[in-house]
């Protein structure tokens, strides 16, 4: 994103709709910190500029990826899905992504509102890869993995972006040792994220992997994302 | 599109807030004429049930995905029973308490099939606003409902220079999927600026 200075009348609206804090003002005009811009247009829709001065501008690689992981209205070209996850079990009734002896898992970096560099993925994605969980391969952040050991291409690690998720399977018997590295990355990276876990609901109502959570000690919310079942081939 | 997931608050605070997301699924059904005339109508139902907000009309068409966001779960149970009785055979998916929503399938005879566990935050939870400040953000799926935009309102309220009304409808116009409850957001600026 672009403030032209020359329109700016500094009255403050994008510098206050900023998710990541990227925008201040200086001597009475906006300026965006490039850093710490993630490209996601909130400014660009939301701010009402009375003066017009926020401009969208041509985006080039690296900067570029930026867009798609932080931009909801972005459409990834490799999942189709507007935002910067995929189906996951929205679908799960028809698809059967997630299967019943199977664990699904999403972590997001950055989430809740913090932000996150590429690169911190990769202290994820190396340890996963390495542990052989499926990575979802219509995630835009799967695309980024470079090679079977979870490397990310490097000269993206630099690129901030609101979030990313890092989405992937397990067999049942493998969920543990996914906890483990949650547990292990919990004190080492230098942002927030969040974690969700995918079960299939059994015959008789029971979702088994919420004792292995325990046992492991991590807190369920009571709030959950329910397919219902409803959907047909 | 949207993650609702990570909504925040207490369990009686959550008990006013739902979001029902219906997604065709790439390749399957999502290039089938009757399918997405049966998700359109279902656009209608969610419409016809009190939305606090709703995905933009215009998008339906476009969209694989149709959402709204509901502050009374007899509401979500209308939808499902009407859903489930058309038998419009589109994947749908219910984001609120798990009790309150398996209580629903038990009563209207439909079974849970998959569901996403939130763990909640890892990491530098230091950097986070307050607790209260992410139960308003975080019902933005995409997190484009900045912090500090609800402490400028905060302050706006405080001042007298807004309404807690508009001030809710400002926050939520960030938020283009339709799933930030602009209701809750009323109740928890009032909490916050009583």
């Amino acid at each position: 994103m672009k403030i032209k200075e020359d329109l700016c009348i500094g009255c403050g609206q994008c510098v206050v709709v900023c998710p990541t804090r990227a925008i201040r003002l200086i001597d009475n005009k906006a300026v965006i910190d490039r850093d710490l811009c993630v490209e996601c247009s909130t400014c660009y829709r939301s701010a009402n500029c009375p003066s017009k001065a926020i401009k969208k501008e041509k985006l080039k690689m690296p900067r570029l990826v930026r867009n798609p992981f932080s931009d909801m209205m972005a459409t990834h070209k490799l999942t189709g899905v507007a935002g910067r996850g995929t189906e996951e079990m929205k679908t799960n009734d028809v698809s059967g992504r997630i299967g019943m002896n199977e664990i699904g898992f999403s972590i997001e970096i950055g989430r809740p509102g913090i932000g996150a560099r590429l690169g911190i993925a990769e202290k994820f994605t190396l340890l996963l890869a390495r542990m052989g969980v499926e990575f979802e391969k219509a995630s835009p952040l799967t695309a980024l993995i470079i090679d079977d050991e979870g490397h990310i291409q490097e000269d993206l690690k630099n690129e901030m972006v609101l979030s990313a998720i890092i989405e992937f399977k397990v067999p049942y018997e493998k969920t543990a040792e996914v906890l483990d590295i949650i547990k292990k990355l919990d004190k080492e990276v230098d942002t927030v994220f969040s974690v969700g876990v995918i079960s299939r609901v059994m015959e008789n109502g029971d979702i088994p992997v919420c004792d292995l959570l325990a046992q492991k000690d991590f807190s369920v919310r009571p709030n959950a994302k329910i397919n219902v079942g409803l959907g047909k081939i | 599109m949207t993650h609702s997931l990570y909504r925040k608050g207490s369990i009686e605070d959550l008990k006013n807030d739902y979001v029902i997301i219906s997604m065709l699924a790439r390749g399957i059904n999502d290039k089938s004429p009757e399918v997405k005339k049966n998700h359109l109508r279902l656009g209608e139902i969610l419409k016809q049930h009190n939305p606090t907000n709703l995905l933009l009309e215009a998008a339906w068409k476009i969209s694989t995905v149709i959402q709204g966001c509901f502050s009374d779960i007899k509401d979500v149970r209308e939808i499902l029973k009407t859903i489930k009785e058309e038998d419009l055979g589109v994947s749908v998916v219910v984001s609120g308490l798990i009790s309150e929503v398996k209580n629903v399938c038990d009563d209207i005879g439909l079974k849970m099939h998959t569901v996403n566990l939130a763990l909640g935050e890892f990491g530098k939870k230091n950097l986070l606003p307050s607790e209260k400040t992410l139960e308003i953000t975080t019902m933005c799926g995409h997190h484009c409902v900045s912090s500090q935009s609800v402490e400028h309102y905060i302050d706006q309220i405080k001042n007298g220079k807004i309404s807690l009304e508009k001030a809710a409808e400002k926050l939520t116009s960030p938020c283009v999927c339709g799933i930030f409850n602009t209701n809750r957001a009323k109740q928890i600026l009032n909490e916050l600026t009583n």
